[in-house]
């Protein structure tokens, strides 16, 4: 791909794609992020509402088995949680520190994660072994390959068909609807075409997007769907690789067994209210991290003094790191490139987007913030950090590009994800969304998604699609 | 973690997190020999000695330095790797009066100790685009070759593949083993 600016793509192209891949982390968001646009200006509205996607939200966590703790936060909605991890012994002290010495509100939780922490639905539970991104042989997080392809086999209706690359959605202009996709074969280069009465085109945000932007007829000489010229603006990511840790002194009589394949949250704090509005920014962040205690790794010298002293435990230390909310801006784009072609013939993308004014401005407060909620716990030798090349995409929470709203002159995407201009074509992954909040966003697209096949299949009966 | 044990960075280290790719073509000079491994199962040995737990040379760490300096290492490094295998040696001699196979423990410990002092001097004192010094490879390569073996983890520690469960303040006294 194209980088007019430099932008990290990363994709799991392979059966169950990125869902073998992910961090797992699963928050709701709330009103607070589906109104921000309308409120600040930036974006347009979103045509949804948090009592709109909560039913759903809580449908998809049944489903996939999140863990995590109830905690009343209205800016993280509590969901439909299996039993909470543990907190470790440094943890449980930051957090209760950070509760007693801030009055603002902010709260460090247990994180909400994918891992089941006892069986669910026939798989699991996490074995504590940490090597998620490996495959779990235990099914012990949801992933596609754990959780939703095989409940599809099942139906008996599921076809998969791997090494397909969709090259476009193919359109009857008499009857204004999508007829089925193109694809070419990544092997044979062999083109296929297939036909459906409603098309959900998941490929993730970038690709989505792509295919549409090639779905070019008399009808769309822009890409399927795009007479608002949207399709590819307002790209996305969360802003991070910036924060701070340090070391503990205390806590020497305590050590960790098991290997947690999760940290602790810190909900966003800033912009919530009049009271922690800040003039500096818009909108917010959250935090990650966790502490940990291994073996010494900072020892000097050779021999069995060495080896014995490697072996003892090191001090406590905790990491503390910010994800933070990106505005929608129009000149955040892609396209699609008029003269490089991939190995397939098809057009490559460019990338244009950068962090701007706003993000630039929020990280100095996340690197501050952090260290200054470490020293508050009495946390030593604290570090701080803001990583300058943590380009856009590096993050993997690509979202917009063909963005929800309630009109079709300022969107792609009508409130059921399906394009305005082409009912019977759906969206709901990243590129669906209007705003990026500071949340995780795969629960979200979860929700949506099974919201919009509700719909689809609502519509289906009444003969409307 | 390696890289803090021996200053600077992880030698290699770009290649170690995205797979190591295996180089075709070897510039003259720059195979091991098994008198190679022999000798680098030595120096990690006297590292990281038997104890009453395995040491470096149960660990097969000799080999384990081939593969990765083969496989992770750009060629310039190799290159010192290779030339500094030759340095030690000749460091032994000028210490000892022979080479460093040949050494008793008391006297690898000895030059070696020499030598540890020898590159983290040189690493506190070089610019940052200068390249590492032979001992602080094969000092991490030994640290990261036994901490990641079979005999290294399962013997010095409380090693369990699937432990599961998690507890985050496991009651520790000096001399208990850490869970890994």
């Amino acid at each position: 791909y194209v980088q007019k600016k430099p932008y990290d793509w990363i994709r799991g192209y392979h059966v169950g794609g990125r869902s073998l891949m992910w961090g797992r982390q699963c928050y709701r968001w709330s009103d607070l992020d589906f109104e921000a646009n309308a409120k600040d200006g930036h974006g347009v509205d979103w045509p949804i509402r948090y009592k709109d996607i909560a039913p759903w939200y809580s449908y998809v966590e049944q489903f996939a088995g999140i863990s995590g703790s109830k905690e009343g936060l209205p800016q993280l909605p509590d969901g439909e949680f299996l039993p909470p991890m543990e907190m470790n012994a440094l943890e449980t002290h930051v957090s209760e520190s950070i509760k007693q010495k801030f009055t603002d509100g902010r709260r460090m939780i247990i994180g909400r994660v994918a891992n089941l922490t006892r069986g669910w639905n026939g798989r699991g539970p996490c074995q504590y072994r940490n090597l998620c991104d490996r495959g779990c042989p235990f099914g012990g997080y949801f992933s596609s390959n754990s959780a939703t392809l095989p409940v599809a086999a099942n139906t008996g209706n599921l076809t998969l068909r791997p090494h397909s690359i969709v090259m476009e959605v193919m359109y009857d202009k008499e009857k204004k609807r999508a007829t089925g996709v193109r694809i070419i074969d990544e092997n044979t280069h062999e083109s296929i075409e297939y036909f459906a009465k409603v098309i959900f085109l998941n490929a993730s945000a970038i690709a989505s997007t792509a295919i549409l932007l090639n779905s070019v007829s008399d009808a769309f000489p822009n890409g399927m769907g795009n007479s608002s010229d949207q399709l590819g603006r307002n790209l996305m990511d969360h802003h991070y690789h910036v924060g701070a840790g340090g070391r503990y002194d205390g806590l020497k009589d305590k050590v960790i067994q098991g290997r947690r394949p999760n940290g602790i949250y810190v909900a966003r704090f800033r912009n919530l209210d009049e009271k922690t509005k800040r003039s500096d920014y818009l909108r917010g962040f959250g935090y990650q991290g966790g502490a940990s205690r291994g073996m010494n790794w900072n020892i000097d010298g050779i021999g069995s003094e060495l080896k014995e002293q490697m072996t003892e435990p090191a001090d406590w230390s905790f990491w503390l790191g910010s994800w933070g909310e990106q505005l929608p801006h129009p000149a955040n784009r892609i396209t699609l490139s008029k003269t490089e072609k991939d190995k397939w013939g098809l057009p490559q993308l460019e990338f244009d987007c950068e962090w701007r004014e706003n993000e630039i401005a929020m990280r100095k407060d996340m690197m501050d913030s952090a260290a200054e909620m470490l020293e508050s716990a009495g946390i030593k030798d604290i570090y701080t950090f803001n990583d300058e090349k943590a380009y856009p995409g590096l993050c993997i929470h690509e979202m917009g590009t063909a963005r929800m709203g309630n009109d079709p002159q300022t969107s792609v995407l009508n409130k059921w994800n399906q394009l305005h201009e082409v009912k019977n074509v759906f969206n709901t992954d990243g590129a669906c969304m209007t705003s990026s909040a500071c949340q995780n966003p795969s629960i979200t697209y979860m929700a949506l998604t099974a919201r919009a096949a509700d719909h689809a299949v609502s519509e289906l009966k009444k003969a409307n699609l | 973690m390696v890289a803090l044990a021996t200053g600077g960075v992880v030698i290699g280290g770009e290649l170690f997190l995205t797979g190591c790719r295996t180089k075709e073509s070897k510039a003259a000079g720059m195979a091991f020999s098994n008198n190679d491994i022999a000798f680098l199962d030595e120096v990690a040995e006297t590292i990281i000695p038997r104890t009453t737990t395995a040491g470096a040379k149960e660990a097969e760490v000799g080999k384990f330095m081939t593969v990765m300096v083969n496989d992770c290492y750009e060629e310039p490094d190799q290159k010192i790797f290779h030339e500094g295998m030759d340095q030690l040696d000749e460091a032994c001699n000028k210490m000892h009066g022979h080479s460093f196979m040949k050494a008793e423990p008391a006297h690898r410990t000895e030059l070696l100790k020499a030598l540890d002092k020898e590159a983290k001097e040189y690493t506190k004192n070089k610019k940052k685009d200068d390249p590492a010094h032979y001992f602080t490879m094969m000092k991490q390569l030994t640290l990261l070759g036994y901490f990641s073996s079979k005999p290294g983890l399962e013997q010095n520690f409380n090693y369990q593949q699937v432990p599961g469960k998690y507890d985050g303040a496991v009651p520790y006294k000096k001399g208990d083993k850490l869970f890994i």
